[in-house]
């Protein structure tokens, strides 16, 4: 069942019918991309209707239960609705920037999985920047959201639209530093790399007391503050700003956005799995299963974190970012840094 | 430090409270598949009930439901035989009007007409939400229902103060209710018997009997 081999069949038999070599890469990478695009689609579809079901079940509801087992296809029927939908562009917007944002905010978040670990083998290119790479193109999101809180002429995105780029850019911070404790102990910014280091249970970084788990805490909450979820969905408020900066798109821009929300939710769970749990690594099943599920198991906390806790107020979101996150991100960098020095649990 | 430590606590405690609210089970109830198992004195629609041997309509004309109905929903159709005795020709009940209170459930003492558990009968004109006497009955065949037990057959003393009051109606409601199974209340005989208002009792006979007595008229009005 592993899927390594599988491709690099395909590309052999590609390369056996006597194109030249640059077709040969260039229809390749258009393939990859799309099996890429075509699982990251899949992915999203599944992960709206399990939110779905586990915000329903949270509550003591059932859910979309009519299409299909338990509703298995709603989602699928939401998404053809919304594709169906009229794209209004209200008369003022900012043309170029209003129809660019959501554009930009997918591709970052598509971005990301060039160098995710799918798999043993399974990763469309181990750059040796891995995850800075990621932490990098992620951080385009941003610019998406200014975009569309700017080009769409409304106060209400506006103002979401700079509460995201005010928080994301805050909650970035503790992010790398806790992604920094980790590359300093693998020596090595490669996701591959990072997974390699982890083969064994014991060597997950969440079980290296005591700055893996730390470090970890740290990362989960930065990163459910990256995702804008609950609860620090302050830039998308419902109460306060409608809907955020994406209060003005509507039809396929708006299922962009979307689309991206989600995404960007799997992405940080595939991240903390690479991370700290071993990535593919596990017995019996082939290591793309174990990546999924347990990236999927991570992507139900933060389900279930969004239905629990309340959202945060500004200026408190602000403080716990600022006074208490990177103060304790820093320190545990610097644990991390001695632990390495002294070869204490350095397995 | 402390405040740290507590709050993790109570973000953990967060959790685990919506965590025990995810494995509950869930209460909805998926409405066209499943359906509620509604309570025996639900009050749902109005209907006509009969008699299980023979088949026929319980009521007696009394009128006493039509009446007792603060919404005027009941109309009740009927022509004198010999002896003012009174035979049912219509009985109509304007779901449309009906207000759901029980209340002529509540003055009958013939088991006549009752509310039934049935709450679904949505259509798409009004005039197919009047419904009348064999409607009524056929909507009615299959509802459980205990006929009242008469304990005492000697009712006559009772009736006679009610008609007084109302000296019309009345006086003809106990005649036809007479031979057929003694009209008078049932349990609450002794406690009934003082008060000259009424004829025939209820669930709750005292309350029906301040209500109709001091104002000779239907208690409509003070609903």
């Amino acid at each position: 069942m592993e899927l390594k081999g599988l491709f690099k069949y395909l590309y052999e038999l590609l390369a056996s019918t006597g194109l030249p070599q640059g077709w040969v890469d260039l229809i390749a990478m258009v393939a990859l991309a799309l099996v890429v695009f075509g699982f990251i689609a899949l992915v999203v579809l599944y992960l709206v209707w399990w939110e779905r079901k586990v915000s329903a079940h949270t509550q003591q509801r059932l859910g979309p239960m009519r299409t299909g087992w338990h509703g298995w296809y709603q989602t699928v029927a939401d998404t053809i609705k919304l594709l169906q939908k009229e794209d209004i562009r209200p008369a003022l917007v900012d043309r170029p920037v209003y129809f660019w944002s959501p554009v930009v905010i997918f591709v970052a978040a598509f971005m990301a999985y060039v160098v995710m670990p799918f798999g043993d083998g399974l990763i469309v290119a181990d750059l040796n920047i891995g995850i800075l790479y990621i932490v990098a193109i992620t951080s385009f999101t941003i610019i998406g959201m200014l975009m569309a809180g700017w080009g769409s002429n409304n106060k209400y995105s506006l103002l979401g639209g700079m509460r995201s780029a005010a928080q994301v850019v805050s909650y970035e911070i503790p992010m790398v530093v806790s992604i920094c404790s980790i590359v300093l102990f693998v020596g090595s910014l490669s996701m591959v790399d990072i997974v390699q280091s982890q083969a064994k249970i014991y060597q997950w970084f969440i079980f290296r007391l005591p700055f893996g788990p730390l470090a970890f805490i740290i990362y989960l909450i930065a990163g459910v503050a990256e995702t804008n979820r609950t609860p620090f969905d302050l830039p998308e408020a419902e109460q306060e700003l409608v809907s955020g900066f994406n209060t003005e798109y509507s039809g396929m821009k708006f299922s962009m956005f979307f689309l991206a929300e989600f995404i960007n939710m799997f992405t940080v769970a595939a991240i903390a799995v690479t991370l700290f749990f071993g990535g593919w690594h596990g017995p019996v099943l082939p290591s793309w299963m174990w990546f999924i599920g347990k990236t999927l198991v991570l992507v139900f906390v933060i389900m279930w974190f969004r239905w629990t806790y309340p959202r945060l107020r500004v200026d408190h979101l602000m403080e716990f970012a600022w006074k208490f996150l990177i103060p304790v991100a820093f320190i545990n960098l610097i644990l991390a840094a001695l632990m390495k020095y002294s070869g204490w649990f350095n397995w | 430090m402390i405040k740290l430590i507590d709050g993790i606590k109570n973000l953990v405690i967060g959790l685990m409270t919506t965590g025990k609210h995810l494995l509950r089970h869930n209460v909805t109830v998926q409405y066209p598949t499943q359906r509620w198992e509604m309570p025996e004195r639900s009050r749902g629609i109005v209907v006509l009930l009969s008699d299980k041997e023979t088949g026929e309509l319980n009521c007696t004309v009394c009128m006493l439901c039509m009446r007792a109905c603060p919404a005027s929903a009941i109309t009740i159709d009927f022509e004198k035989g010999e002896k003012g005795k009174r035979t049912l020709i219509d009985f109509t009940v304007d779901n449309t009007i009906c207000c759901f209170c029980g209340m002529c459930e509540e003055t009958c003492n013939f088991a006549a007409i009752k509310m039934a558990t049935m709450y679904e009968f949505a259509t798409e004109d009004k005039e197919s939400l009047i419904w009348h006497k064999d409607k009524l009955q056929e909507m009615g065949r299959d509802v459980p229902y205990e006929k009242p037990v008469r304990k005492k057959p000697a009712a006559k003393p009772v009736a006679k103060p009610a008609a007084k009051p109302a000296p019309d109606k009345p006086a003809d409601d106990a005649k036809p209710a007479a031979p057929v199974e003694t009209n008078p209340p049932q349990e609450k005989k002794p406690e009934e018997e003082p008060k000259p208002a009424e004829t025939t009792a209820a669930p709750e006979p005292e309350k029906k009997s301040e209500d109709q007595s001091p104002d000779e008229k239907p208690p409509e009005d003070q609903k």
